[in-house]
């Protein structure tokens, strides 16, 4: 069996230009509303009077570059009625465009938002990690985007080796839900899932 | 809540009148046929010819939740794993057997024993069915779904839904009945009225036990609390007002005026209410099950 292949972000580099995820948008097309990858920026802290001044003491912000996981447990694959939803060898999780009944269920249940329905055609759509580019030998569209670099691609084990295991920033939830197959560079005051007690900004536009 | 959920609220309160219905008949029905004669026959079978176009709304409503609608029968291959394939196979089944039974009732085809077991296979299959419509919704990352209180409460819904119903059925045969057989009718309302009055208590325990477990959890599960009793409060107190007055008040009365003879108007308004306000209360309640929701993670 293929190895599992996996994202990379770091948290450090990224400065939330979102080129990813509109790269991801372009190459794959997708509508008004279906975004595959997604820049949450995610911010925390207070500001402190001192003598009748704010000053700002534990105030921070960083952003996440998310899309589908490509999890070794899809929760998605498990609640799809049809077997739409399936893993290929080297791990990318795929929905079949023609078995997708459109349900909705695995938007419920995939703790990423991976899962989007396309109103163009009626089914659920998500993240294939550019397989045909994959399976040319190439890299996804996002990775290749970074102007900072902050991203690579391929397998997990390789990706852990060089990078290290954590996979768990806040806003993102527990990894051990869905175990996915990615890894995160923190930086200095990256939050992790539980410990997080800041919030998601700029709603609008996600 | 957007459209394509109203489209399950109708679907799921369709399908638990149904189920409901089709259980609390079964009961019924053993009773009556204790007494003998066609009673039983004359006073269940209106109901019954209603499980199946009741069935048959609640899967065309479904179908409008559906992106590709045509494509409805591949929603059963993940049977091994999916709950939702569960509910639509448990589904048709019930619907099968219900078209099935009815049609046996109906025309009076075959001997009363192989009825009455289809009847019972049919309602364990509406059993089942409600069941699973509550456990398609036990998944991991929503946890105001995620509760044992899902699937009881689906079910104590569909009872409390069944029982009402078959009490307005009961007492629109009532012009047609014999003087002797009149007290044996208001023997099983009272039965239904006391059904009613305990499936509101269980859902009197459930409901401030899983208040109390969401309070607990945080994040995604605080958030579905906070929007339960505020921005939907009023929605959430009418509930429960409508079903403490249906189930409870109203059922209570139906209770004491089935004691006294010669009370037939006084009957019937109050089974057709406490039906009204029963399917009214649980429709409202599903509305804030939809509406609020949160998912954990993005």
């Amino acid at each position: 069996m293929a190895k599992q292949l996996a994202f990379y972000v770091d948290i450090n580099k990224c400065s939330g230009c979102k080129a990813c995820q509109i790269a991801c948008k372009d190459r794959s097309n997708l509508p008004v509303g279906v975004r595959w990858r997604k820049v949450f920026q995610y911010e925390g802290g207070e500001w402190v009077d001192q003598n009748g001044q704010m000053i700002p003491s534990s105030v921070y912000t960083y952003s996440v570059s998310s899309a589908c996981m490509h999890c070794k447990k899809p929760i998605c694959m498990d609640v799809c009625p049809t077997s739409a939803i399936s893993k290929r060898n080297d791990g990318i999780v795929l929905i079949n465009a023609d078995m997708c009944i459109g349900c909705r269920y695995c938007s419920w249940a995939c703790p990423y938002g991976a899962p989007q329905f396309n109103e163009e055609l009626n089914v659920m759509t998500k993240c294939d990690m550019c397989q045909d580019l994959v399976d040319k030998g190439e890299r996804p569209a996002c990775v290749e985007s970074c102007p900072y670099r902050a991203m690579d691609f391929g397998p997990l084990d390789e990706i852990r080796e060089k990078y290290g295991t954590f996979a768990d920033p806040a806003p993102l939830p527990d990894p051990a839900i869905t175990e996915p197959a990615v890894v995160y560079k923190p930086n200095k005051i990256t939050k992790s899932s539980r410990s997080g007690d800041g919030r998601l900004m700029n709603l609008e536009e996600l | 809540m957007d459209t394509r959920e109203w489209a399950l609220l109708a679907f799921t309160i369709l399908g638990q009148t149904a189920a409901g219905l089709m259980i609390v008949l079964m009961i019924v029905r053993a009773y009556l046929a204790r007494a003998g004669g066609d009673l039983a026959d004359r006073l269940t079978n209106r109901p019954l010819f209603l499980v199946v176009p009741l069935m048959a709304l609640a899967l065309l409503a479904s179908l409008f939740h559906l992106g590709s609608p045509l494509n409805i029968a591949r929603a059963v291959p993940n049977i091994g794993y999916s709950w939702l394939s569960r509910e639509v196979v448990i589904a048709v089944a019930f619907v099968i057997f219900a078209a099935l039974y009815t049609y046996l009732q109906w025309r009076k085809v075959g001997s009363e024993s192989l009825r009455t077991a289809i009847g019972w296979i049919t309602a364990l299959l509406a059993l089942a069915y409600i069941y699973a419509m509550g456990m398609v919704y036990m998944i991991a990352t929503q946890p105001a779904w995620n509760t044992l209180a899902t699937p009881v409460t689906f079910i104590v819904g569909s009872l409390l839904i069944g029982s009402l119903g078959m009490a307005a059925a009961l007492v629109m045969g009532h012009a047609g009945l014999k003087k002797t057989e009149t007290p044996i009718v208001n023997n099983v309302l009272q039965g239904l009225a006391i059904s009613a009055i305990v499936l509101l208590g269980i859902e009197f325990v459930v409901l401030p036990l899983y208040l109390a477990y969401l309070a607990t959890q945080g994040g995604a599960a605080l958030q579905s609390l906070n929007m339960m009793i505020g921005l939907y409060g009023f929605v959430f107190f009418l509930r429960l007002l409508t079903l403490f007055v249906g189930a409870g008040v109203l059922a209570a009365y139906l209770y004491r005026n089935a004691a006294v003879a010669d009370k037939e108007q006084t009957l019937a308004t109050l089974a057709y209410s406490a039906f009204a306000l029963a399917l009214i209360g649980e429709a409202m309640g599903r509305f804030i099950f939809y509406a609020t929701h949160y998912r954990i993670g993005l």
